[in-house]
C-alpha cells in the first residue's frame, strides 16, 4: 500500500507530544478557507511513498516520541494509514492525528481502523474566524483534542505559542507549528 | 642542420604540462619557463628562428641535440624538436607525455571541482547563518523565547511565546 504524501520532517516537537516524525499526507476535501497548507488539497500524486519506505523512515529517527498524521486530510487515506499506525505502534511509538472531520463524522471501515490506532485526535474544521495561536494543538477554537489512550492526557498539552522553523542546508526554510505571522518570521514555505 | 619539426599537442594548460615533463624526466632545473617565447639553440651553438615559451636546453636533452621547446598557442602547445632528436622525443615520447598531462589535467579538475564545490558549500553555510540570524532577531522582536537545535547539516529553531 501507498500513501499520497506532501511531505515529512523527521523530527519536530511542535505537531503533538514530544519529538514526534511528522507526516503531511496530500489530498482534502474540505478545504477550509484560511488553511495553512491548500499546496496539500489536491488529490494528484505527489510523493507516493510506499509503507515499508515511510516505516524504514520513522525506524531510522532515533529518540523520537511517535508520529503524527496531518496534511492534508489523513482520514482521506485511511487504510494505508491505520496499516502504518499499526506499524508504528509495535514499535512502542504514539500516534498523533489532526484531522478536518469532526469524530463524528470518522464513520466509515478505515477510518474506524484508523482511529483505533491514534493517542490523540485533534478533529475539528479549521475556522478562520475562530483562529487563535494560543491553542495547544489547535488552529481554531472549535477543534477538539480527544486523548483515545491513556498514553497522554491534559498534563501533556504544551501551553503557549510553538513555532519551529527548519533551515536546510541548502537554504530551504520551513516554519511549522501554530504561528501568528508565519511571513513575518520568514517569507518561505510553511508546513 | 638538421630540420625542426613541429606537432601539435592539445595541451593547453601549462601547469599540467610542468607536471608531466618532470614525470618524463625533466623536472625543475632542467625547463626554462618563459612569459615572453625565447629562441631555441641548436646543438652547435646556432641560434633558430624557432622560439618557446617552455624550453629544455640541449644540454638536458642528450649529446648532440637541439634545445627542445613548446610554443604556447590559444589551442596548446607547440612541441619544437629538431628531426636528429625526433628519433627520441618524436610521436611515442609525445604519447608517454601525453598520457601523463591527461593524468594531471584530471586531478587538477577534481582540484577544480572540489573548491567549487566547497565554495558553494561555504556560501550556503554563510546563507543560512544569515538567514537565522534574521528570523532569530525577527522572533526576539515578536516576543518569542529561541532555542536553537543542530540535526546534522539542518539547523531547527524553537520559537515558544508563552499565553500569561
Amino acid at each position: 500500500m501507498e500513501v499520497n504524501v506532501a511531505r515529512w520532517l523527521p523530527r519536530s516537537a511542535a505537531n503533538g507530544p514530544g519529538e514526534r516524525f511528522v507526516l503531511w499526507t496530500q489530498g482534502c476535501a474540505l478545504a477550509c478557507p484560511g488553511c495553512w497548507n491548500p499546496d496539500t488539497w489536491s488529490f494528484a500524486p505527489r510523493e507516493r511513498m510506499t509503507m515499508d519506505a515511510i516505516d524504514a523512515l520513522v525506524a531510522e529517527t532515533s529518540g523520537i516520541e511517535g508520529v503524527t498524521f496531518t496534511g492534508g486530510e489523513p482520514f482521506a487515506q485511511a487504510a494505508p494509514l491505520a496499516e502504518l499506525a499499526r506499524r508504528v505502534r509495535r514499535r512502542g511509538l504514539s500516534v498523533f492525528v489532526f484531522t478536518g472531520h469532526t469524530l463524528d463524522e470518522i464513520r466509515s471501515p478505515a477510518g474506524r481502523a484508523l482511529l483505533a490506532e491514534v493517542d490523540v485526535l485533534v478533529s475539528g474544521r479549521f475556522v478562520q474566524e475562530r483562529r487563535s495561536v494560543q491553542l495547544a494543538w489547535r488552529g481554531s477554537h472549535n477543534q477538539e483534542v480527544h486523548f483515545l489512550t491513556e498514553r497522554y492526557g491534559l498534563a501533556d498539552m504544551p501551553s503557549g505559542e510553538h513555532v519551529e522553523l527548519h533551515l536546510w542546508p541548502d537554504g530551504r526554510v520551513v516554519v511549522t507549528g501554530f504561528p501568528e505571522e508565519p511571513e513575518a518570521l520568514s517569507s518561505d514555505s510553511r508546513a | 642542420m638538421s630540420a625542426y619539426v613541429t606537432l601539435l599537442t592539445p595541451m593547453t594548460d601549462r601547469e599540467c604540462l610542468l607536471h608531466a615533463l618532470a614525470d618524463v624526466g625533466f623536472g625543475e632545473g632542467k625547463v626554462e619557463v618563459h612569459q615572453e617565447a625565447v629562441g631555441l639553440t641548436g646543438y652547435e651553438g646556432l641560434e633558430r628562428a624557432q622560439r618557446a615559451h617552455v624550453v629544455i636546453r640541449k644540454q638536458h636533452v642528450g649529446g648532440s641535440s637541439n634545445d627542445l621547446g613548446f610554443l604556447g598557442t590559444p589551442t596548446g602547445h607547440l612541441l619544437i624538436v629538431s628531426d636528429y632528436d625526433r628519433r627520441t622525443y618524436g610521436q611515442p615520447w609525445m604519447q608517454r607525455l601525453e598520457a601523463r598531462y591527461v593524468h594531471h589535467a584530471r586531478i587538477k579538475e577534481e582540484r577544480a571541482a572540489e573548491e567549487e564545490r566547497r565554495r558553494i558549500a561555504e556560501e550556503k553555510r554563510k546563507l543560512v547563518q544569515a538567514q537565522k540570524q534574521a528570523i532569530v532577531e525577527r522572533a526576539k522582536k515578536l516576543g518569542y523565547q529561541v532555542q536553537e537545535k543542530r540535526e546534522g547539516d539542518k539547523v531547527r529553531l524553537v520559537l515558544l511565546r508563552r499565553v500569561y
